[in-house]
């Protein structure tokens, strides 16, 4: 029995280190993660290599056939044994929550020189706020290496929950309360933000892209949107971070933006459809704009795009995305 | 001992009726119940109308509230009332005569008294479990349906609102229409047998109980016909999402009022039974384990159901009567939605395995032919099991953004419940040790079902620790811990107790190959469907998505396409099922050898279970112990009790 044991801990042990179970971590956070998912999977390769050893042997050297009507021994119990197998789970099980909440403790705590960012949510699109970088606002997710990200995070309507895959740390955001996290990436790339909790028809396409860049990488990036954003007048930079601001580019592919989102309709061709609909430009777009449900383009659905962009944007901003998508400066 | 009461109505039965032959509308039935359930909504649609139109409020035909008081509240009520359910009751009450031993809806002679208000708890399981696996086999085809959306990633066969209605009909369906009412059901048959009692201790409340099972499956599934679609918000109905949805909500709020009402009752029922109605010499101490299991569970079912009756009422009336429990900008708070429902719905996952470890004890030790190992201590964790239970609900909201000191506590109790069940997993393999094990359809749903539930138990540690939970929260792993607890836990155990009581039930012997054929094309289907989940979630597919990266593509197709193996291997339980019911060889009382009561007397038992009230003088698993007895029948409708030593 005890070699069956060893042969199926050998197999559990293949399948727990062979397969990838967990994406590439991108943060101090995911590998703090990442020790004690592997300090629970060995306690669980021997206790599952245990019972199944029990189990098939006895399968195997007990079995009689249907003709034997025999008893088994009476035994009725063993004290000690059942002793050992209330206190030895009892000890780890508790060794495995110690170290959990010695994890979780450092998973609360950020780096140095933390970076604090605002997300707002709501249904179905991510806005962050960079509230000590000359408050940028952005659809995406742009971070330094290394440094913690403290996020504070709001919901405008529905529970929203967000998460970095490869970040490891995962927070919903709850209308009517501010939720917090802290990430610490580890590396610079292009990751994915989703929303986990079901908050709607457009729930599977509520992502966000995150981009992890050097610490002068994300200080010019500051620059080149504070600049953007802060020329006066109705200028085409404004309208395309506003553009960006809003999250439009998320759900939408629209070529001067350079944005692919494939949920809503591509954007290049708004004045061709507003003429095929026999309608002023600018009108078919604001109309668009405020109120999405009117007109659904063939192939979508109704209810995705947020019908609260008349409320949360000014006149004034909607009067520049309607010049910028239809293509008037 | 009520034991007594009942114990000379084997002929007298039916002869209290008054002989009067009503016409077919007047007489309880299907008939009566249509124009009941039309007549009651009328009543509850011209009383929105009548109240609003006197206030002045318009429109007058709200259909909003027309279709809740109308529809789901007073319709259900005139249909059970047409049924039959309530005729006894209010016969006492206006004071018309009545016989309280009134047996003429007891017992099944036909087919057709299967589909009337039935007081023979027997008749009452068997519509239980027959009810039930129509839902399963709804909810299962939904299943289907979906995995075939997700066998690509875009969108190929339907829009996302109808994705997400069918992945909450799925689980509506499977959790409060199937596994927790097919328990019911074989408790139902099982529990008062094994007591050596002659029925439930309210009879009639347990057919009433019943009756509540298709209003409320039938409730989840015409929310398909309702404008806007089903309910779309998953099992959990979290608010605020489920305030504002459309209509179809209102279904799901609805349903879950009567499928509680239902378990409630059928608990209550079980508690007295269990409490009151134990044959002489049946101590505490001499119960099978699949009673303590039942009466620990029924605790559990009444001091938790409650909670998800008022969380769902809630909800509710924040949509229909602009109540603001969860309305934040009016100060309501919507983490409150998610501590009453996870105060229930954690409680729920043991009401919805404990039956389970029941019926595995049962069976373990019969085809072990062995003594249950630490029979004291296996009741005692069922115990443990229902005191941590309450205290551990929390553990779904580590990630919601509630108060931050709980999340410690709630991971210890939730580790701790480790404890307990692996008591039981421990004691069943040293049950298995140096028996005699026969491995036929029933005990191998038994040892499926040790191995699937330590995989769900073991990856419920990693879900009990907060860092990990972090990460795999809301993903696919969480539907593959659910499906190996839930699937490979409760559905495995309600296969090894339909098997195992099957020539009870039924009279007739399933076919023991076709039985094996089953087992095993569930058990390597249900892995493959199953088991890859862990990973695409750790990776990074979010559970409830109709759509998802393109990544996961590969993973999804070989989950869809087990899932339809699944499928299909419960085409040969049915089969088996219905051949068997119908033409299966005449079964023995015994065919089992095992000790306890509901083996005594024949199969099917006779119509008041026991010709003569059982002496119960032992242990309900004394194999191997030389002339140990668990009861004493002289009657010669037990002889199989005289065999087991013989």
């Amino acid at each position: 029995m005890t070699g069956l044991g060893i042969v199926i801990a050998i197999l559990v042990t293949l399948v727990a280190v062979l397969i990838p179970w967990l994406p590439t971590s991108a943060s101090e956070e995911m590998d703090r993660i990442e020790f004690v998912y592997w300090f629970a999977t060995v306690i669980c390769i021997a206790v599952f290599a245990l019972v199944m050893a029990v189990l098939l042997y006895s399968v195997m050297a007990f079995r009689s056939p249907p003709e034997d009507e025999s008893d088994g021994p009476p035994i009725h119990g063993n004290t000690n044994l059942e002793v050992a197998w209330t206190v030895v789970p009892a000890i780890l099980v508790i060794a495995i929550g110690v170290i959990s909440a010695f994890v979780m403790s450092k998973n609360g705590e950020a780096g140095p020189n933390p970076l604090n960012v605002k997300v707002f949510a709501q249904q179905f699109a991510w806005r962050f706020v960079y509230p000590d970088d000359n408050e940028v606002k952005s659809g995406e997710l742009v971070l330094p290496v290394n440094r913690s990200a403290k996020f504070e995070m709001e919901s405008a309507d529905v529970i929203h929950s967000f998460w970095i895959p490869a970040m490891g740390q995962k927070q919903d955001l709850v209308p009517g309360i501010k939720t917090r996290i802290i990430v610490t990436p580890t590396r610079t790339g292009v990751f994915s933000l989703v929303c986990t909790e079901l908050c709607g028809v457009g729930h599977a396409t509520m992502r966000a892209t995150v981009r992890v860049v050097s610490q002068e990488d994300f200080v010019a990036w500051v620059k080149e949107r504070s600049d953007g954003g802060g020329g006066g007048g109705v200028s085409g930079d404004k309208a395309a971070a506003l553009f960006a601001d809003a999250g439009c580019g998320g759900c939408h592919a629209f070529t001067p933006a350079g944005t692919t989102g494939e949920i809503g309709p591509n954007l290049d061709d708004l004045v061709a459809a507003a003429q095929k609909a026999g309608q002023d430009p600018a009108d078919y777009v604001r109309e668009a704009i405020v109120d999405p449900g009117k007109v659904i383009a063939p192939g979508y659905q109704d209810g995705v795009m947020p019908p609260s962009y008349g409320e949360t944007l000014s006149p004034a901003e909607i009067d520049s995305l309607v010049a910028y998508l239809t293509g008037a400066k | 001992m009520s034991a007594v009461e009942h114990e000379s109505h084997g002929a007298g039965h039916g002869s209290g009726e008054p002989t009067r032959q009503r016409s077919i509308l007047m007489r309880p039935g299907f008939v009566r119940a249509a124009w009941c359930f039309a007549l009651f909504f009328l009543v509850g649609l011209y009383l929105v109308a009548g109240i609003r139109w006197l206030a002045g409020w318009d429109p007058v035909y709200d259909w909003n509230i027309i279709v809740l008081v109308g529809g789901l509240t007073l319709a259900p009520i005139g249909f059970l009332l047409g049924l039959g359910s309530f005729d006894y009751w209010l016969y006492w009450i206006s004071g018309r005569p009545t016989i309280p031993d009134d047996h003429a809806n007891h017992g099944a002679r036909t087919w057709k008294d299967y589909f009337k208000v039935n007081t023979d708890h027997k008749v009452i399981g068997v519509q239980y479990l027959v009810t039930t696996f129509v839902f399963f086999t709804l909810g299962g085809l939904m299943a289907m349906l979906f995995r075939a959306e997700l066998a690509q990633p875009g969108m190929q066969f339907m829009d996302t609102q109808t994705y997400n209605g069918l992945v909450s009909m799925h689980a509506a369906l499977m959790i409060f229409v199937f596994i927790i009412p097919a328990f019911a059901g074989l408790a139902n048959f099982a529990v008062p047998l094994m007591l050596g009692a002659p029925d439930m201790a309210f009879p009639r409340l347990n057919a009433l109980s019943f009756w509540f099972l298709p209003i409320a499956g039938t409730m989840f599934l015409c929310s398909f016909l309702a404008p806007g679609g089903a309910f779309a918000t998953g099992w959990t109905s979290y608010a605020p999402l489920a305030s504002d949805q459309p209509i179809g909500q209102v279904f799901f709020n609805m349903g879950v009022q009567w499928a509680g009402a239902s378990s409630i009752l059928t608990a209550l029922n079980f508690l007295v039974t269990i409490i009151t109605m134990r044959a002489p010499g049946m101590t505490f101490w001499r119960m099978p384990l699949l009673v303590w299991a039942n009466f620990t569970t029924s605790l559990l079912v009444v001091i938790a159901t409650p909670f998800i009756a008022g969380s769902q009422f809630f909800v509710m009336f924040d949509r229909v009567m602009h109540t603001s429990f969860f309305v934040p900008a009016e100060g309501g708070y919507v983490l409150g939605y998610q501590h009453i429902f996870w105060f229930y719905s954690h409680p729920a996952v043991y009401i919805m395995i404990l039956p389970g470890f029941g019926i595995i004890s049962e069976i373990i030790s019969v085809m072990s032919r062995k003594p249950i190992f630490g029979y004291r201590l296996m009741a005692m964790s069922l115990l443990g099991i229902l005191v941590l239970g309450f205290s551990v609900w929390a553990h779904h909201m580590f990630v919601a953004g509630m108060t931050d000191w709980l999340r410690v506590p709630m991971m210890i109790s939730t580790l701790l419940i480790a404890v307990p069940t692996g008591v039981k997993v421990f004691s069943w393999l040293a049950t298995l040790w140096e028996g005699r094990i026969k491995l036929n359809t029933p005990m191998l749903f038994s040892l499926g079902f040790i191995s699937m539930f330590v995989i769900g138990g073991l990856s419920g540690i990693y879900l009990a620790s907060v860092p990990i939970t972090i990460h795999a929260s809301d993903t696919y792993f969480i539907v593959a811990h659910i499906h190996y607890v839930l699937f490979g836990g409760s559905v495995l155990t309600i296969f090894a107790g339909i098997y195992y009581w099957f020539p009870k039930m039924t009279g007739r012997m399933y076919n023991e190959r076709l039985g094996k054929l089953h087992f095993w094309l569930t058990f390597i289907s249900f892995n493959l469907t199953f088991f890859p989940m862990h990973w695409v979630g750790l990776v990074g597919m979010p559970r409830r998505v109709a759509d998802y990266a393109d990544r996961f593509a590969d993973l999804n197709l070989v989950v869809t396409i087990s899932s339809f193996a699944l499928g299909a291997s419960v085409v040969v339980f049915f089969y088996n099922m219905i051949v068997s019911w119908t033409r299966g060889p005449i079964a023995d009382p015994n065919p089992w050898r095992a000790m306890t009561l509901e083996w005594q007397v024949s199969s099917p038992p006779p119509i008041f279970n026991f010709d003569e009230i059982p002496q119960v003088v032992g242990g309900p698993y004394e194999y191997g112990v030389p002339g140990a007895r668990h009861a004493i029948l002289t009657s010669t409708t037990a002889p199989a009790a005289q065999e087991v030593h013989g």
